[in-house]
């Protein structure tokens, strides 16, 4: 079973706001995620982005896989290379 | 343009070489199309579709729209979308293509995007600008901020 590290957009038509959940990859459409571990805000200038550190490590090591758009973020934070 | 004879001229007639009007305007032109180039990579694709979605998803067929939602909305990988909805992981990549292909053609012609985005900044000027102390000078710049919102209505 795997988990995957994805973005889930929130916020209103034409105004994004990003959150980065933690969730089975088998059941991503009914909403429900395992765990929140931060936001994506791109209506900022630059965008700007919150993450648990600890967590999204934690979430790592356990072998969850971020998509590119959150691997990015991640770059970003310095929380992978 | 020979590049080593113009340098010399340059240096010649001590001229700066963006006095030149023609070299002007290539590096100009060149200057912009590298920001343009920049703001469009900046912007992140997904980012990107999602305004998409929001501007013109509606003119995307139910099929189309309920694998672009899973995509964008979701954040889901292709070969997820794929094993959802029961069609190869090529055929989803194939239709999202596409239908940003279609999406950005609209937004390019219409420029709903690019206009929101540009009132947008606007506006938030000025908010900034109310922010601060009201002066005439202020007051000056939101006039003209708010006339050329209009005009780009």
């Amino acid at each position: 079973m795997a988990v995957k590290i994805r973005l889930r957009r929130m916020g209103k038509k034409k105004a994004p706001f990003y959150r980065i959940v933690v969730a089975d990859s088998r059941s991503p459409r009914d909403g429900r995620c395992i765990e929140e571990i931060g936001t994506y805000d791109p209506n900022q200038e630059p965008s700007a982005y919150q993450v648990d550190e600890e967590l999204a490590k934690k979430w790592l090591a356990n072998g969850a896989q971020p998509t590119e758009t959150v691997n990015r973020i991640f770059k970003n934070a310095g929380i992978v290379k | 343009m020979n590049g080593r004879g113009f340098w010399k001229r340059c240096k010649k007639h001590n001229h700066d070489f963006l006095k030149n009007r023609s070299v002007k305007k290539k590096y100009l032109t060149l200057l912009f199309v590298f920001c343009i180039v920049v703001k469009v990579i900046v912007m992140e694709e997904k980012i990107r579709q999602g305004y998409l979605y929001d501007f013109y998803g509606e003119l995307l067929n139910d099929h189309q729209r309920s694998i672009f939602e899973a995509y964008v909305l979701e954040d889901l990988s292709l070969a997820e979308v794929a094993e959802a909805q029961g069609i190869s992981r090529q055929g989803v990549h194939d239709l999202i293509r596409r239908c940003t292909k279609t999406l950005e053609d609209y937004e390019s012609r219409l420029h709903l995007i690019d206009k929101f985005m540009h009132i947008r900044d606007k506006v938030d000027e000025i908010r900034t600008l109310t922010q601060q102390d009201v002066t005439d000078a202020s007051m000056g710049k939101i006039e003209s901020i708010a006339s050329e919102i209009l005009e780009e209505l």
